[in-house]
């Protein structure tokens, strides 16, 4: 590129015959020459690259190097090659499938996109029914931080291929050698899996199964065992019931789940029949709370009411004792006799007895509600026979222990005990999903996949089947525990086709596989026919009576809303999901009576920055002590009981920030739920809470959530507008009119198009939370971890906000009383020593005269034509200023980035936990304000599949992620101008209200009073 | 003016300058221009200046913000894109107005405000960079000058200005 | 000199045998001298204390308000209580030079230069909280009426915090023109006085070749006037404006009617405290003794005890509706039985009595002409003003609809270091101000000379010409 004049300043030069060479040698430049000009002068001056040449070599490199710095991040993205003929980008694909961990069972739909699984659906013709947990397990799928990602032999890792080898020909040794293997499962509750393990133990017919739940139910499978001669669950249908009496047992709870739907169903006050429920329990369950009527009694009180109950509904004299109760006792069972077969007596103590009891009184009832035929078979762990277990491994009689899907290390109270056996076995293995204690402490830990990437099957109550099937690649070196088996017994088949052949043989009768699991469940009439043996009460109750101990306290375990038995304990949208009834996220704590908290000088104290702290406490359970257990003082637990849950203090391979609570296991002495003669004692220093709510009663303030008694709303006479759902009046033009019905202007037509409503019923909802993590994962809402919790930054867009009564209800009560001034606002403020509670989802009320939407500046947040309240993300400038005008507070600020921040380590800040994103929404930066938005893309959604097939919206087509996710039905969602659409009538509903009507807002988002039966009381 | 000389007479006094303004016009000689350190009441007057009318100005700026700032509303909130906001009636610009009068009246005032300060700015020739035409420091202090245009009687108005109270009289050339 | 008549009994505004020349010195000295070691020691706590608010700032821009102590039920605290507060402040300036000139009150003539300079400055420091209180502050000029790249999205003039900015930017602009066009003269004065080149460069850009003809003055004082009609609905319109941002809400304790009328003589009283403040120290550090007289602090005095007075009129008729109403919500505003015995009792009790009990005070004459009282009654409201603001806002937004939202707001050493910086960054530019600028209008103040100048009433008085 040299110019093509040529000065030359020397003779030499001139006759140097290196110009031609120098020509061509640059005749294309690769780099700059910089040594030539660097040079000396005279190669400087015999250089053939000129000034100008080199200014634009640099400038064209200096170019190239700001073009290369311009370049933009590298996304990693692959496109189809070949496109599967299934997947259509941007188009979701369903697949309906059956979760079953060992402790959550659930027929599911399973939304992918793309082929990444990012959100659970209960499978509603398999009459399926999601809680938080389940909704969430989607993302425990992602959890590369906790599941276990390749065999390993020790710490090092292993192929598959010696794996097998080498265990393989240990378990021939050992069935040589006649030694016992135990193999200990959690709950299968799968035909098929149990037909591989029978093959599995025939081959090695040294290999005794074990079944192990966490937290077990074994005293409810003897007892029943007992009574019907089979070991499986009663279940329960609630909506046949007219008296529900629950003697300690959670059953909208922890309590094998799954009821909330028919409970529910039986509670409608519009057709009149509404169950009567009574509550008796110690520590405040969300049983409790939706109960009509909730007695206080301490465990062992708990036992003798049970006893007197059984006494005074059958008339028979079984030993018992007298209880603070037994006035109550005795009504329930006058209310039990006039419901006959429409009654029916649960209880959750974990005590084979005391289960044996309610049996024999539901039997005196001929109860309905009671069904042993189609039985539940979600827990069939054996306390005693796993208890053997661990003696004999300690007493080295065990050979070798596989376990799946279990970790003992952790939910052992003895678990001691367990890790002595597991030295002296020659062979232990674990196959697991998860990199957890257990699978730390075996010689083999082999990986096996989520249920979301499995094949199998489900038979959770008997005669309804649910397949499994795989949703996504399994995303780690895995192998299905079936497949493992089978190889081990030495077949060559796949799990896959014994799955099927299993089906079409046995289960499906002729009907289509295809069918069975494009549909994920097939139901088959349960065929156990049952009947009562007779069993000896008066010596099954005096066996009662000396089990159960009376002591100053008595500590009852349960499993949190969020957690559970602590499977998913590495999942942040759970640890972020708070308590339904002290709204505490991130913790486990002893729940303790206000009376008792007084007496240890027990306290919450809130803070100046509106977090509360607590104190901590020593507990010791016969022998076991747990140090600097935080203490939460609960209204309604009763006095002489504390509560802990279990499922926390989990450490082994979860991160730092999920590593919360304490572990409870210590105390599940025997699998008994209930523990006498604890004692408690006081410790040092104070604990953070994070709480999402710390205001415990309504204030007065009952406009916000009206409760009624069943009478009144059935009273055709009573006109509800002026009595017990009285809205805001106004005098307008010297006449009572409704305060929302008074406009400054002319308002906007809303006929047009479709106009989205959303209903809620208080009386249907339960506070399971099962929406606020349907939220989470549909609307990509961010965790935002303790801390922010703490400080009220949480994100949720949808929370359920709890109200504890007060001991007076309303200001006017209690200036007729004659307080004033501080008295007054104490009364109201503070919960009573035993109050009622009502819980209410709040999210946007997408108002039509939303004050949010006038002041801001930017015109960031508008009025959809569909009646949403819309946030326009990227014009937001946070002013904030929407949310301090918002009635509800539901806007939610990013106070900072919450995707990839390290600062919050959450699933936003890792390239798996990223995979459950819903592309559909976008993920919020950190400034804007967010909020709910009625799930606008399922709405645009519906509204395009209806337009690309040609057809009207059908009626109830629309859905949001809660109103899908919600079990009881208490949420419905739809086009109000729409009439055949649900929400069109509800929102007439005589029990139909807004809240806050008096502000005038015009929320689209209607309430359903709350209905409490009171008729019995 | 055909001559080429001004007479400056200084006063340290605004009632003698006040009285000197009077009686040098009564005598029938043109004032070119008086410079004062501070505003001397009725001055204008008695040099007979014509009154200003900015004011005036101040008034028709302010109209023209009012038509601005209405306008503006009208446009971007009713006519080119019109938003459902929090309900408020964006179908008409009457029933919206009232959220708008903030608006409508401080941009009346900013109009009217920053015109006339521009304009009063132009007439009067200052600004940035702008060089000062006092012809005598002192003038901002706490002297008055009177600037009275030579025209062949100069010794008669040095005579008359000694007698008005001029603390200093000078004869100097015009540029 | 009858055209200077004034009553003898009105006290005297100028003291000392002052001449025409003797006030320019007077008023020329703090710029042509130098500075002595207290200002510089008061500059540079104010410089220190500016840097620390602007890092606190950055921090801020550079992770979000997180650092804040702010949460999802209380979404404003100290940004735009610190804001209203300074805004409060920069309300006496104007009013002082534009109202009082309406009403022909010769006593503003020695004080309204440096109450406008301190209006202007508190404006700034006001205008700086809406900005960084913003999430995103760097698309902070979406508030500006323009359409946005994509289309035509305009801003939301339904907003009252849409309409702050406009009253903000219209009242600070124009201030700022009314200051600059009185200063023309003084700048012209200091310009013709000045023997460094330098200096005289840079003052005569400051004058704008104010030369000082007789037509000058006459538009001089016709743009003062109408300028003044202008400012005084503008200054009222300010603080209503302000206030809107509450009262157009729909918080109980916010929704108030009264706010307007209430917030404008707040900021008034505010005003003139932050005055009174200032010249207690100016007019010792530039020793304008005779021009800043007890006369003047009395007269300000009584517009404080006067506004105090309607502010505190106020504050009652908030707690009796409150009380009155027997409404549940009304229960917990900030001027409620709820706030007095609630968590943020200290905070309701501050404001009771720094804003109500303790400016009573002034009542005594002798108090009222202390020079040492008024400036420590005036610090005394300056803190009772802001209490009433972070009420205002902090306890409103603690007590929410919803009893389930009720929480608190503890400040961070972020919130507390803003507001530093901006106190620091205030007394910089008055700093500077005071020794750069004629801190005093001198060329208005001769022309009262004769009539209030303690000299000519003592000659008056000798040959009796009245």
């Amino acid at each position: 590129m040299a110019s093509s004049k040529k000065y030359w300043q020397s003779v030499e030069e001139l006759k140097g015959s290196s110009i031609v060479e120098t020509l061509s040698k640059n005749e294309f430049v690769e780099e700059i020459p910089t040594d030539e000009f660097l040079g000396d002068k005279e190669t400087l001056e015999s250089s053939a690259t000129s000034r100008r040449d080199f200014l634009k070599y640099v400038g064209f490199s200096t170019a190239a190097a700001s073009l290369a710095a311009c370049e933009g991040p590298v996304r990693k993205s692959i496109p189809y090659i070949i496109k599967p003929n299934d997947i259509t980008v941007g188009v979701a694909d369903w697949y309906a499938t059956s979760m079953a961990d060992g402790f959550d069972f659930a027929n599911v739909l399973v939304k992918t996109r793309e082929g990444r699984p990012i959100l659970i659906m209960p499978n509603k013709e398999a009459n399926g029914s999601t809680n938080a947990r389940t909704q969430a397990a989607v993302l425990s799928l992602y959890d590369e931080q906790l599941r276990l990602k390749a065999p390993r032999k020790g710490t090092e890792a292993i192929s598959w291929s010696t794996a097998n080898t080498e265990i393989v020909a240990q378990l021939q040794a050992l069935k040589e050698s006649k030694e016992t293997v135990v193999l200990i499962t959690g709950t299968l509750a799968s035909p098929s899996t149990e037909k591989v393990i029978a093959d599995f133990t025939a081959a090695y017919p040294n290999i005794k199964h074990v079944a192990y739940d966490a937290v077990s139910a074994s005293g409810a499978l003897d007892a029943f065992e007992a009574f019907y001669g089979k070991r499986a669950l009663p279940n329960y249908q609630f909506d046949k019931a007219a008296v529900i009496a629950s003697i300690g047992a959670d059953f909208l709870g922890d309590w094998q789940g799954g009821f909330e739907k028919s409970y529910s169903a039986g509670r409608k006050s519009e057709n009149g029949n509404m169950s009567y429920h009574v509550q008796f329990e110690s520590n405040y369950s969300i049983t409790g709370a939706n109960a009509d009527k909730r007695v206080v009694l301490k465990p062992s009180d708990q036992v003798f009411a049970l006893l007197n109950l059984y006494n005074a509904v059958t008339g028979a004299n079984v030993p018992s004792k007298a209880t603070p109760a037994d006035a109550t006792v005795k009504e329930v069972a006058a209310a039990l006799v006039k419901a006959g077969s429409k009654g029916v007596v649960v209880t959750g103590l974990n005590d084979k007895n005391a289960q044996l009891i309610a049996l024999a009184i539901n039997d005196a009832l001929q109860s309905i509600v009671l069904d042993t035929t189609a039985t539940s078979n979600v827990r069939q762990g054996d306390d005693t026979a796993m208890a053997q277990v661990v003696a004999d491994m300690k007493a080295g009689k065990v050979g070798g222990v596989i376990t799946y899907n279990v970790d003992p290390l952790y939910t052992l109270a003895n678990a001691a005990d367990f890790v002595a056996g597991l030295e002296k076995v020659s062979l232990s293995v674990a196959l697991s999903l998860q990199n957890d204690a257990t699978a730390n402490a075996t010689t083999y830990a082999l990986p096996t996949p989520h249920f979301l990437e499995s094949w199998g099957d489900v038979q959770a109550i008997e005669g309804q089947f649910g397949l499994m099937q795989p949703t996504i690649k399994p995303l780690f070196d895995t192998r299905q525990f079936q497949d493992v088996l089978l190889q081990w017994s030495g077949s060559t088949a796949t799990y896959y086709d014994v799955l099927k052949e299993f089906w079409n043989t046995t289960v499906l009768a002729g009907k289509s596989w295809n069918q069975a699991l494009h549909d994920g469940f097939f139901t088959k009439k349960a065929t156990a026919t049952v009947r009562a043996k007779s069993v000896n009460m008066t010596s099954i109750a005096a066996a009662l009576m000396s089990a159960t101990k009376p002591s100053e306290f008595e500590l009852d375990l349960f499993t949190s809303t969020a957690l559970g038995d602590g499977k998913q304990a590495n999942n942040p949208w759970l640890q972020e999901l708070p308590d339904p009834l002290t709204r505490a996220a991130w913790d486990n704590y002893l729940t303790v009576s206000m009376a008792d908290a007084n007496a240890f000088g027990f306290d919450n104290p809130v803070q100046d920055n509106g977090a509360i702290n607590g104190n901590y406490a020593n507990v010791t359970v016969n022998g076991v002590t747990l140090k600097n257990i935080p203490v939460m003082v609960q209204p309604g637990q009763a006095k002489g009981s504390v509560g802990l849950a279990l499922g926390y203090g989990r450490t082994h391979g979860l991160k730092e920030t999920m590593q919360v609570g304490v572990n409870a296991y210590p105390f599940l002495i025997g699998g008994k739920n209930i523990q006498y003669g604890v004692t408690i004692e006081k410790a040092a220093g104070s604990h953070k809470f994070a709480c999402t709510q710390v205001q415990k009663t309504i204030a007065g303030r009952h406009e916000i959530l009206k409760v009624a008694s069943l009478k009144d709303v059935l009273d055709t006479k009573l006109d509800p507008k002026h009595s017990w759902n009285k809205p805001t009046y106004v005098t307008y033009d010297h006449q009572e009119v409704e305060a929302s019905t008074i406009d400054l202007w002319d308002d906007h037509n809303r006929e047009v198009g479709h106009h989205f409503n959303l209903s809620i019923d208080l009386t249907s909802c339960t506070g399971c939370g099962a929406c606020v993590v349907a939220c989470h994962a549909e609307n990509n809402v961010p965790v935002v971890g303790k801390h922010e919790v703490r400080v009220g930054r949480d994100m949720h867009w949808l929370r359920i906000d709890r109200y504890y009564s007060s001991e007076v209800a309303t200001r006017e009560e209690a200036v007729a009383s004659g307080l004033s001034g501080g008295d007054l606002y104490e009364v109201l403020e503070n919960a009573a020593e035993n109050p009622t509670v009502a819980f209410q989802p709040m999210m946007c009320q997408h108002c039509n005269h939303a004050p949010c939407e006038t002041v801001c500046p930017v015109a960031a947040t508008s009025h959809g034509r569909q009646g949403q309240n819309q946030m326009a993300y990227n014009r937001c400038v946070g002013t904030r200023y929407c949310a301090n005008n918002c009635p509800y507070r539901v806007r939610r600020f990013n106070w900072f980035n919450y995707a990839n921040n390290n600062e919050f380590d959450f699933n936003m800040n890792n390239d798996y936990g990223k995979m459950v994103l819903n592309p559909d929404v976008v993920v919020r930066s950190r400034g804007v304000m967010e909020k709910c938005s009625m799930c606008i893309q399922m709405t645009q959604a519906t509204i395009l599949t209806a337009k690309k097939e040609g057809r009207k919206v059908a009626a109830n087509e629309f859905e949001t992620a809660c109103t899908q996710a919600c079990a009881t039905g208490a949420m419905v969602f739809g086009d109000i101008n729409n009439p055949e659409d649900d929400v069109a009538k509800l929102k007439e509903d005589k029990k139909a209200f807004h809240v806050l009507d008096a502000v005038g807002t015009k929320p689209n988002v209607v309430y359903q009073v709350k209905v409490v039966n009171t008729n019995n009381a | 003016m055909s001559t080429s000389k001004v007479i400056h007479a200084f006063y340290n006094d605004d009632d003698v300058l006040m009285d000197a303004v009077k009686q040098v016009r009564a005598a029938n000689h043109h004032i070119e221009e008086v410079f004062c350190p501070f505003p001397v009441h009725g001055l204008d007057k008695a040099m007979g200046l014509a009154p200003t009318r900015l004011a005036i100005t101040a008034f028709m700026y302010g109209v023209t913000g009012l038509g601005v700032a209405i306008w503006l509303t009208y446009y971007t909130m009713i006519a080119d894109w019109p938003q459902d906001i929090g309900g408020k009636p964006n179908f008409s610009w009457w029933l919206n107005m009232p959220a708008f009068v903030p608006i409508l009246f401080e941009l009346t005032i900013f109009f009217a405000a920053h015109l006339m300060v521009i304009t009063f700015y132009m007439r009067s020739k200052i600004w940035p960079f702008k060089k000062a035409e006092n012809p005598d420091p002192r003038t901002t202090d706490d002297h008055f000058l009177m600037e009275i245009p030579v025209d062949g009687n100069e010794e008669e108005l040095k005579a008359l200005l000694a007698s008005t109270g001029a603390v200093e009289i000078n004869v100097v050339d015009n540029h | 000199m009858s055209s200077h008549y004034e009553a003898p009994i009105r006290e005297p505004l100028v003291l000392g045998t002052k001449s025409y020349h003797d006030i320019t010195e007077d008023i020329a000295r703090p710029i042509e001298g130098s500075a002595n070691r207290n200002w510089y020691i008061a500059f540079y706590i104010s410089l220190a204390a500016m840097l620390w608010g602007f890092g606190c700032i950055f921090y801020t821009v550079g992770t979000g308000i997180g650092v804040w102590g702010l949460n999802k039920n209380i979404g404003w605290a100290w940004d735009i209580t610190n804001f209203v507060w300074w805004v409060g402040i920069g309300h006496a300036g104007t009013l002082i030079s534009a109202v009082l000139l309406l009403f022909r009150q010769k006593w503003r003539m020695a004080i309204n230069r440096s109450a406008e300079a301190m209006t202007i400055f508190a404006v700034f420091q006001a205008g700086l909280f809406p900005i960084i209180h913003m999430g995103r502050p760097w698309n902070g000029y979406w508030v500006l009426p323009i359409p946005n790249q994509f289309g035509s999205l305009w801003v939301n003039f339904n907003s009252p915090l849409l309409w702050d900015v406009f009253a903000i930017s219209t009242y600070l602009s124009v201030s700022l023109v009314f200051w600059w066009t009185g200063l023309l003269p003084d700048f012209a004065m200091i310009r013709d006085r000045a023997v460094k080149p330098f200096q005289k460069k840079i003052y005569s850009l400051l004058s704008f070749g104010w030369s000082g003809r007789a037509k000058d003055w006459q538009r001089f004082e016709e743009v003062s006037l109408v300028l003044a009609g202008l400012a005084t609905p503008l200054v009222l319109s300010v603080h209503t404006i302000v206030s809107m941002d509450f009262a157009t809400s729909i918080n109980p304790g916010w929704h108030s009617t009264i706010f307007p009328p209430y917030f404008v003589a707040g900021a008034i009283f505010s005003g003139f405290a932050m005055v009174q403040t200032l010249l207690g120290i100016m007019r010792k550090v530039t020793n304008m003794e005779d021009y800043i007289t007890r006369l003047h602090v009395e007269y300000m005095n009584i517009v404080i005890i006067l506004t105090g007075g309607i502010v505190a009129v106020a504050y009652a008729s908030e707690f009796f509706i409150a009380w009155y109403t027997g409404s549940p919500y009304e229960n917990y505003t900030y001027m409620s039985v709820g706030a007095a015995t609630g968590p943020y009792y200290w905070a309701f009790w501050s404001l009771i009595i720094f804003n109500i009990l303790i400016p009573q005070l002034l009542w005594f004459k002798k108090i009222r002409r202390s020079f040492i009282m008024s400036f420590i009654i005036s610090i005394a409201i300056n803190i009772g003003m802001w209490f009433e603001r972070f009420d205002i806002i902090a306890i409103v937004l603690s007590k929410g609809h919803l009893p389930s939202t009720w929480w608190r707001f503890e400040p961070t050493f972020v919130d507390v270091g803003i507001f530093i910086g901006t106190i620091g960054f205030f007394f910089v530019l008055f700093l500077l101000y005071a020794r750069t600028f004629p801190v005093i209008a001198q060329a208005e103040v001769k022309t009262i000379l004769k009539s209030s100048g303690a000299h000519y009433k003592k000659l008056r008085d000798e040959n009796n010409e009245h």
